[in-house]
């Protein structure tokens, strides 16, 4: 049954992959600026000018450019740069591990301890507590990742010297901007942990079980936990797509490099083909996300792939 | 007993490694060094083509002259060089015995072809002049000139005049520079990550440095760590913590913080650029000289100078560095600030003051659109500049800009005021700047006259002499002046500061700027 719903969902990201492709295509034609105009030299003739658009192709039919550039897409073939001159692939696979590496812990981080903080407010009825996560969860939800950047380089690297202040060299480079992106990922699941676990409290089944004697460790870890996990989940899934291209900012503050700021750059230089293959990747990585939520879900509840199968 | 010896032993191979890692230790002598915010976003280490080059290019490529900061040139792979008395052939004496680090010889041929491949790329014009090349010999070459150029030792000093490895060049063809450097000098690319990082290593081989540097042979460092960090505050914090021990371009904020800190040095240079507003001469209301020379009286570039960069640096009046000759123009003609002055003369163009504080000609508002790039510093300047705009009855509404649409708004001929700046040491900026060959950008302010094109030819291509091209230069800076085509602003200096307990750096600096001569004689501290 949950192969068939995999397959059901995987059938569906076909035309949302088309639809997502056409967008990311169209919209770098919509912006202002030309990377021909970064590769003109100053004084250049009309015609230099026709030659570079021939030579990258830019002077075709737009559906045409988009049907070739799809096909290569499929073969891995991403192109070459056009002000970078390098194979965008290249460029891709030299930041990629960069992005993964960071987003792989800061969302290991996020989701254990939100997970964790998530639970104890929601089974220790302490007043001082349940105010102490309230405030946690809503200074997690709303301060900016800039500004905790910093906040974190101020105390734990420039006056504790614990840290390195910025790079890529090493286990100790990872630890601020991991705390920084984790944040609020922690804050977020934590929020959610907390009113699912409430909610499920309130069932019927708990009371059910409460009669029946069970210890109050075992129903929460073996009947409210996976009630809970649920929406968990769901958030979790979403936060993949988020956190690989999200870590823009952070990666700034930090001088890292990854396929945020890779991003970046290649806008400021209008270099079309690296902008595509960036935003292709972060696309993939937020449908990925999604959908292995939504088999994690199904997974977890029959009801769901029942329900869409 | 033999338990004993056992772990004498052992005690002593613990102490022969741990002397060893520390001797390794002291000799793996690497030094980090964060580049300025100028010099972000190189894509790739070719002189011959690239449009952007930074400090590390300077290590990597010797040129044939150095330029001092006293502005003298100084020989390197060219031991000399003489011109003939009409300027149309430029012999040069080439150095023996040196090698490209992929170990093919520096010779005659090696320069001959170097030359040839400027054709057709973004640099080509430092070689205009140049009609061909003769090698009179191995050592020996000769530059067959279309016309004099004066301005030849000039370019050859330029790092975008790095010489490589021509069998590299023809080789990696695009690639050069991106996946492989090869020249002269006196470190070797070992690694370049678009962005982030360049790592330089020693050329054990190199003796033939200039006579900028102390060191004349290989450099003192083991490797150069070369650091792209877009956040300038970051880059500050990284010197303070020594997570590096160079920074290149300290913002002038930071001056004072620094200052403070014992372990860091400053160093001051004078600056090769200046900071100003271009004027739309084609954007009505500037398409009238009048309301064009008010504009330039609103701005106090010594009040700017003190507010915003608490004294450091100069004000700027008009568009040359006030270390070049050609700058020391009419002083009538400079701009200077004359709030008085300027509301006569957009009384005189028809401009009266509103009740709201803006000027209006009939129903219309003295109303103009202020561009810049989204760095902080111009943002900042921008900000005052609008300020004291509005002093006159002028409102600027400022409109912020990545670098690349900003070109293209200009290209587009959107705009009417901008706030930027240029870093340049020589007056051929003005060719750059105002030629009415290259409107839009960088002409941005889209000036295009029969009188200023023939005064910029007459500089740029009929100069014989140094003395007759500072005249000519001169002559075509007068008359930009005269014009109203900008509002120059200010003059920043060139801060580097260094942590004094990790590293030594030669003082007084050589060179126009802080690059390959000076890395030379740096020296990790004992």
């Amino acid at each position: 049954m949950i192969l068939r719903y995999t397959f059901q969902r995987l059938l569906m990201l076909i035309p949302v992959s088309f639809s997502i492709s056409v967008v990311i295509f169209m919209i770098v034609y919509l912006l202002p600026g030309d990377p021909i105009d970064n590769l003109l030299r100053v004084g250049s003739s009309p015609e230099d000018r026709a030659e570079l658009v021939a030579q990258y192709g830019l002077d075709r039919n737009l559906v045409v450019q988009y049907f070739v550039w799809i096909g290569n897409m499929f073969q891995g073939e991403f192109g070459q740069a056009i002000v970078l001159r390098r194979p965008v692939a290249d460029l891709v696979a030299q930041n990629l591990p960069y992005s993964l590496t960071l987003g792989g812990l800061a969302f290991l981080f996020s989701s254990t301890v939100g997970m964790a903080l998530g639970t104890i407010s929601a089974i220790v009825r302490h007043p001082l507590l349940d105010r102490f996560m309230r405030g946690f969860i809503l200074l997690g939800s709303t301060v900016p990742g800039f500004w905790l950047a910093l906040l974190l380089i101020l105390f734990f690297s420039v006056n504790l010297g614990w840290f390195p202040v910025s790079g890529a060299g090493g286990w100790k480079s990872l630890v601020l901007p991991v705390l920084t992106i984790g944040f609020g990922g922690v804050a977020l699941v934590a929020r959610v942990t907390r009113v699912a676990l409430l909610d499920a409290q309130r069932e019927d089944f708990v009371t059910l079980l409460h009669a029946k004697g069970l210890s109050s460790r075992t129903i929460l870890f073996r009947h409210l936990m996976p009630h809970a996990l649920l929406p968990v989940v769901t958030i979790l899934a979403l936060r993949i797509g988020w956190i690989l291209g999200g870590a823009v900012t952070v990666e700034f503050v930090f001088g890292r490099p990854g396929l945020g700021s890779l991003l970046i750059r290649a806008l400021g230089q209008r270099d079309y083909p690296v902008v595509q293959a960036c935003l292709l990747m972060l696309a993939l990585a937020v449908m990925l996300g999604t959908l292995i939520g939504d088999v994690a879900q199904a997974s977890m509840d029959p009801r769901i792939r029942e329900k869409k199968s | 007993m033999r338990y004993s010896t056992k772990t004498q032993l052992l005690s002593g191979s613990a102490i022969v490694a741990a002397g060893l890692l520390f001797s390794t230790a002291a000799m793996a002598q690497n030094v980090s060094i964060a580049f300025s915010a100028s010099e972000l976003g190189a894509t790739a280490y070719n002189p011959v083509a690239a449009s952007t080059l930074n400090t590390a290019t300077s290590l990597i490529y010797d040129r044939l002259v150095e330029q001092d900061a006293d502005q003298s040139y100084h020989p390197h792979l060219a031991t000399s060089w003489e011109e003939t008395p009409d300027g149309m052939a430029w012999t040069f004496s080439l150095l023996e015995g040196v090698t490209f680090h992929d170990d093919t010889p520096f010779n005659a041929a090696a320069v001959q072809s170097w030359i040839a491949s400027y054709a057709g790329t973004e640099n080509e014009y430092l070689v205009e002049a140049i009609g061909s090349v003769d090698v009179i010999d191995d050592l020996t070459v000769r530059f067959n000139m279309d016309r004099p150029e004066p301005n030849l030792l000039y370019n050859l000093a330029s790092a975008f005049m790095g010489i490589p490895s021509p069998t590299a060049f023809a080789e990696l063809g695009d690639n050069f520079g991106v996946t492989a450097a090869v020249g002269t000098g006196p470190y070797e690319l070992q690694s370049f990550e678009i962005g982030f990082e360049t790592v330089l290593v020693r050329n054990e081989d190199y003796t033939w440095g200039s006579d900028l540097s102390e060191n004349t042979g290989p450099g003192h460092i083991e490797t150069f760590t070369f650091r792209e960090i877009p956040d300038q505050s970051t880059a500050f914090l990284e010197l303070r913590t020594g997570g590096i021990d160079l920074l290149l371009g300290v913002p002038t904020d930071f001056l004072a913080i620094l200052e403070a800190e014992a372990n860091i040095q400053i160093i001051q240079m004078p600056g090769v650029g200046i900071s100003y507003m271009p004027i739309n001469v084609t954007a009505p209301p500037f398409d009238n000289i009048l309301v064009r020379q008010a504009t330039g009286m609103a701005i106090d570039q010594e009040g700017i100078v003190a507010a915003i960069y608490n004294g450091v640096g100069a004000p700027a009046h008009n568009f040359l560095i006030s270390s070049l000759p050609e700058a020391d123009v009419d002083p009538d003609l400079n701009v200077t600030y004359n709030p008085a002055r300027a509301g006569e003369l957009l009384d005189e163009a028809g401009w009266v003051m509103g009740d709201d504080g803006v000027r209006v000609m009939g129903d219309e508002r003295l109303s103009v659109s202020l561009y810049t790039a989204n760095t902080t510093e111009l943002t900042r300047l921008t900000q005052v500049v609008q300020a004291q705009l509005g002093e006159i009855g002028m409102e600027a509404i400022i409109t912020v800009f990545d670098s690349s649409t900003i070109r293209d708004e200009y290209r587009n001929n959107a705009h009417q005021l901008a706030v930027r700046s240029y870093d340049w040491n020589n007056s051929d900026i003005l060719d750059w700047f105002f030629s009415g060959n290259r409107l839009g950008y960088p002409n941005v302010s889209m000036w295009e006259d029969e009188e200023g094109q023939r005064l910029n030819d007459v500089a740029m291509t009929e100069s014989s002499t140094s003395a007759e091209r500072i005249a000519n230069f001169t002559a075509y800076h007068e008359y930009v002046l005269s014009q109203h085509l900008f509002v120059p602003i200010y003059q920043p200096t060139q801060n580097i500061a260094f942590n004094a307990t990790a590293i030594s750096v030669p003082d007084p600096v050589r060179g126009s700027r802080f690059r390959g001569q000076s890395f030379m004689d740096i020296q990790v501290v004992e």
